[in-house]
């Protein structure tokens, strides 16, 4: 026998099936070759509390199922979008390839889903206070994600050259701009020029399709590496429960088979949506005519947009300077709040989250209605 | 024995040097290797960075304006949209019967704004301009950038607007 196989352990030849059984003679060939047993023991003793707020540890899960489904229309609109032709060979796609519209409306859906996951879940983290030490890796890495993650709705925007995105990316690159010191060198950079231009394409295109996806897949998988190796946060009330009254699930595969079907809706749901509200294309982008009435951010940019109308001119850099805190407090948080159970200080951040959140759903339907 | 002992009253003596020499290197390390990346990084800067646009006023001094012709603006109170040098314009007659014209960028985000009659309106956040270019409701910061405009050979054409006509 070579030297170069490993011993299997005992645990493992006892869970192992019979030896004279194909998967079992499968298994130990694997196990004889790498020594991974101590992991798969990790992933099988893995555990999610059981409680009455258990279903939005699922909503991290969801997330993910949405970008496989961008991940997979991605690569399909990518057969037949051309840089060089945006508006024309998005047209072909809706017009004449065979379910391109679908596959577009999908990768649409998807994108809106997602994002609106992603609120969720980090609304749901927040409120159970799962980013407080020793978790702030996690909450960091997440926070980050979602900052790509609206990059990368970004810079889709602008790839189908209709009058819409074109507008859309010109304000936004445009608000960019305003900024101090790198504002306009960082803004020429994005824009390739002076102005949004069939030159600002390439560039949104390689972010959108190459640079954006190996950061967000490097990412998730440091956010559910954090995950694994700390396991879920249990909320207070969880946690002070006596041992013997607290239940968990496993996560493999008793959580995980309760994830599919949750699955398996919102893939449906991504259907019905796309059948029911396909997403239109616009007339191709006109860079001379003027911006098309009723012009209006997407749904997720309608509170910053409804808030910098409160400041009108010159103004308006310190409502972007406000506006900017937001986030910074966000990433300190694990930072500001720590103490388990939660103490005072702890109690006004979750009051703050509430007030944070009611304004921004206020100025979302406000942005909506004007 | 005395061999080996003088070996290591050597090695001990070494010591400190040993310490200069590693702190040197890395430091020769670390500054060759912040060379070598702004070496490597200024030819991908200069790859990305934006080619100079072309003025577009061309060589002549002058554009001609695209989608607007001498009748379209030929009564005061006229205007429209259109474009020059693949940007948008607006080109519209006073009631003094003078020829003007704007860039139609917006001063404020930069959408295209719209000749509406009686004023020039931005879709996109609601900036109101007055038909001289002042803006005059919104979040607009600043008036329109004006251009020269005149009439040749049946087209209309935009110069950049000279300095002593400014005002």
């Amino acid at each position: 026998m070579d030297t170069q196989q490993t011993h299997i352990p005992k645990e493992a030849e006892a869970a192992l099936p019979p030896a004279d059984s194909r998967m079992g003679k499968f298994y130990r060939a694997l196990l004889k070759r790498y020594p991974i047993w101590p992991v798969i023991q990790f992933f099988m003793g893995k555990k999610v509390p059981e409680h009455k707020h258990s279903a939005w540890y699922m909503l991290g899960g969801i997330a993910l199922f949405l970008f496989l489904i961008q991940l997979v229309t991605g690569v399909l609109l990518m057969v037949y979008y051309k840089p060089g032709q945006p508006w024309a060979s998005v047209n072909r796609i809706v017009m004449e390839v065979p379910f391109g519209a679908l596959i577009r409306s999908i990768h649409h859906w998807s994108a809106n889903l997602m994002i609106l996951t992603l609120f969720l879940h980090m609304f749901s983290t927040l409120f159970m206070k799962a980013y407080r030490p020793p978790r702030e890796g996690t909450w960091i890495t997440g926070f980050i994600l979602l900052t790509l993650v609206t990059l990368f709705g970004f810079s889709g925007y602008l790839l189908p050259w209709d009058d819409l995105a074109f507008f859309a990316v010109r304000i936004g690159v445009s608000e960019m701009e305003k900024l101090p010191v790198l504002g306009t060198f960082a803004a020429d950079l994005a824009r390739g020029g002076p102005d949004v231009s069939m030159e600002t394409i390439g560039r949104f295109y390689a972010l959108h399709v190459v640079i954006l996806p190996l950061l967000v897949l490097a990412l998730i998988a440091l956010h559910l590496l954090f995950v694994q190796i700390q396991g879920v946060s249990e909320p207070d009330t969880f946690a002070a429960l006596p041992l013997e009254k607290k239940k968990y699930r496993k996560f493999f595969s008793d959580f995980m088979i309760g994830e599919i079907p949750v699955w398996l809706f919102m893939f449906g749901l991504l259907i019905a949506l796309s059948a029911a509200a396909p997403r239109g294309l616009a007339p191709e982008a006109n860079p001379m005519g003027a911006a098309p009435e009723g012009i209006k951010p997407e749904w997720y940019l309608l509170a910053p947009y409804q808030a910098l109308k409160l400041f009108p001119g010159k103004l308006e850099l310190v409502g972007m300077a406000i506006m900017g805190l937001g986030p910074l407090l966000v990433i300190a948080l694990p930072f500001i709040d720590k103490n388990v159970p939660t103490d005072k200080r702890g109690e006004m951040i979750t009051q703050m989250a509430i007030a944070g959140l009611i304004g921004f759903l206020g100025m979302t339907i406000w942005g909506l209605l004007s | 024995m005395t061999e080996s002992k003088k070996e290591e009253k050597k090695q001990a003596s070494d010591e400190p040097k040993n310490e200069k020499r590693r702190k040197f290197l890395l430091a020769a390390a670390g500054g060759v290797g912040v060379a070598w990346v702004g070496a490597a990084a200024y030819p991908v800067y200069k790859y990305l960075a934006p080619q100079p646009v072309p003025d577009p006023f061309g060589e002549d001094g002058k554009a001609l304006v695209d989608k607007i012709s001498p009748a379209d603006v030929a009564r005061p109170g006229t205007g429209k949209n259109g474009g020059y040098a693949s940007r948008g314009i607006i080109v519209l007659r006073n009631g003094d019967g003078d020829l003007k014209a704007f860039d139609s960028k917006c001063t404020h985000a930069g959408c295209n704004v719209e000749f509406q009659g009686d004023k020039i309106h931005c879709n996109c956040h609601g900036g109101n301009y007055d038909l001289t270019g002042k803006n005059i409701s919104g979040p607009p910061p600043k008036p329109l950038t004006e251009l020269k405009v005149f009439e040749q050979d049946g087209a209309l054409y935009v110069s950049r607007l000279e300095p002593e006509k400014k005002g």
